[in-house]
């Protein structure tokens, strides 16, 4: 069977730059790829050059047919795009909804109903007769996700769709998506910077750096195993000589849920300087510095509202040598 | 009663009994706005889109040129229309010159440039992920091309408006295309001079009256129009 989705030599130039170089990318039908890179890897380049909505030389294939000048708008009638701008019409929910099903050659008569049906599917029912500037941001990306589901495409491109929305918007949104592109089984192409979402979302993630691919392989093995520091960093991991840890030559990933701040007394405990606290998804982070090693921890707020840790502090903190990542 | 005064009185009497003579000449004004309005858009409209969705060389040239144009002095535009209608002129044979078809040019000449540089602007200053979203929804150029203006719909509508301003109220080209001729090519703003050179300053009162309420009447009707635009 083709691929659903199949990039060849895939390049993309701006003034003298080459911002997009991928030699080879397929996504399988019903299968979902998450793009996930650093700002300015080239994600969103490398999703609108598949989506045919930006002019890239190499080869896209679609469903095993070469996208060429003369077949490009019927190819792209095969897809949607969503994008992190929901990007709405000046028009009512509903108009938006049923002005992507006539382009789709939708007869008039069904219109109605199946613009309703999506947008009570995405939950948005309510605000059917809403215009863009009436809608907050979460509704209009759910908008947004009705006008690209409704018309029952075969690939799905998500650029970023839940960037701009606040944390529980998001996490309630990515739940959502999950359950739907599970439902009508339509491949996925996701762009975005944010590991959970890929995890949630994507079978598939491929790690971009300035334009390259530099790892693909199934979604949790990527991030278990980042190939080399610059993923690693990337994820979040602290990229530390081996030696520092007691863990021998090279250079080891130190995920923060691999390190815990511990009581003084507990085996193994090291002592480590707080040289930053920032915040995280659900909690909080600590930035270590344990020796020569750069490290972070993740802790909980009500730990972090107990302990009043700031910088300059010195904890213990355990490494969970487990979870560490040779790279 | 002064100077003032009788010009008033003078207005008031023409307006108020119907003068045809002044009621055909708005009239006469009207139409030939009207048409070289609508010339101007229907030239306008596609050039300012193209200048701004198109990709082609020196497309920062056509734009520099519309927005140079929306200054044309009327009577430049009327220098160039009488050239070229001249009766041995490029285009004497098609006997133009001192016909209403003549202001029309000139004035759509006038209110052309204006149409495209505000209409280019508007289609530019639309946000670029909406014009991937359109593509990517598997609009094809002419689906493209209509929503896009239908977004930048109230600017142009502007445009529009600006071009009507900017003919209605010129009199340079349409003395020097029209020549002015009673009964034929005379318009409210050339009927206007002419009265005053007269002394007659009732006259050109009630005819720059009718000429402010045909402003204001355009204007409203826009309004209204660009209102429920905004709703649709």
């Amino acid at each position: 069977m083709s691929a659903a989705l199949a990039l060849r030599g895939l390049a993309v130039t701006r003034g003298r730059r080459r911002v997009l170089a991928v030699d080879a990318l397929e996504v399988a039908p019903g299968e979902t790829v998450a793009i996930l890179g650093p700002n300015g890897a080239g994600k969103s380049t490398l999703l609108l050059a598949a989506a045919l909505l930006l002019p890239a030389s190499g080869e896209v294939r679609l469903f095993g047919e070469a996208a060429t000048r003369s077949n490009r708008v019927r190819l792209r009638r095969m897809t949607s795009t969503v994008f992190q701008d929901a990007a709405l019409l000046d028009m009512s929910a509903t108009r938006n909804v049923e002005q992507a099903l006539a382009i789709h050659g939708v007869p008039r008569s069904e219109r109605g109903a199946r613009a309703a049906r999506w947008l009570d599917r995405l939950g948005v029912s309510a605000r059917a007769e809403a215009r863009p500037h009436q809608l907050s941001g979460g509704e209009a990306q759910r908008v947004s996700l009705a006008r690209a589901l409704a018309v029952e495409p075969r690939i799905l491109f998500l650029d970023e769709p839940f960037a701009g929305l606040d944390y529980a918007t998001r996490a309630r949104l990515v739940g959502e998506m999950r359950t739907l592109m599970q439902e009508t089984g339509v491949t996925g192409v996701l762009t975005t910077h944010d590991h959970a979402e890929a995890a949630v979302l994507a079978d598939r993630t491929v790690i971009l750096v300035e334009g390259r691919v530099v790892q693909a392989g199934p979604t949790m093995e990527v991030l278990r195993a980042p190939a080399g520091q610059e993923v690693a960093r990337f994820l979040g991991h602290a990229v530390v000589d081996a030696a520092a840890l007691g863990l021998g030559p090279g250079w080891v990933g130190v995920p923060s849920h691999a390190v815990r701040v511990v009581e003084a007394a507990t085996p193994g405990a090291r002592e480590a300087r707080v040289t930053a606290v920032e915040a995280a998804a659900g909690g909080a982070r600590l930035a270590l510095e344990a020796g020569p090693a750069a490290l972070v921890a993740d802790v909980t707020l009500e730990a972090l509202t107990e302990a009043r840790w700031s910088t300059g502090d010195t904890v213990h903190i355990c490494v969970d040598e487990a979870r560490v990542v040779r790279l | 009663m002064g100077l003032i005064g009788e010009a008033l009185a003078e207005a008031w009497r023409l307006l108020s009994t119907g003068d045809s003579a002044v009621y055909e000449i708005a009239l006469r004004t009207a139409v030939i706005t009207a048409c070289s309005t609508l010339v101007a858009a229907l030239i306008g409209l596609p050039l300012g889109l193209g200048i701004a969705l198109g990709r082609f060389p020196g497309q920062r040239a056509f734009v520099s040129l519309a927005n140079a144009g929306t200054g044309m002095p009327p009577v430049v535009a009327g220098l160039l229309v009488s050239i070229m209608l001249w009766r041995s002129g490029p285009l004497g044979a098609l006997g133009l010159i001192y016909t209403p078809g003549a202001i029309v040019i000139a004035q759509a000449l006038i209110a052309t440039p204006i149409i495209v540089a505000v209409t280019a602007a508007a289609v530019m200053a639309l946000p670029p992920p909406l014009h991937y979203q359109v593509r990517a929804m598997g609009a094809g150029t002419p689906r493209y091309l209509w929503l896009v203006a239908r977004e930048a719909r109230l600017p142009i509508l502007v445009a529009v408006m600006a071009g009507f301003g900017s003919v209605v109220s010129e009199v340079g080209a349409s003395m020097m295309v029209g020549g002015n001729l009673a009964g034929e090519t005379r318009v409210l703003t050339t009927a206007a001079v002419l009265e005053v050179s007269r002394g007659n300053f009732g006259t050109a009162l009630a005819l720059g009256f009718i000429l402010l309420a045909m402003i204001v009447a355009v204007a409203a009707v826009l309004t209204v129009v660009q209102h429920r635009a905004r709703r649709a």
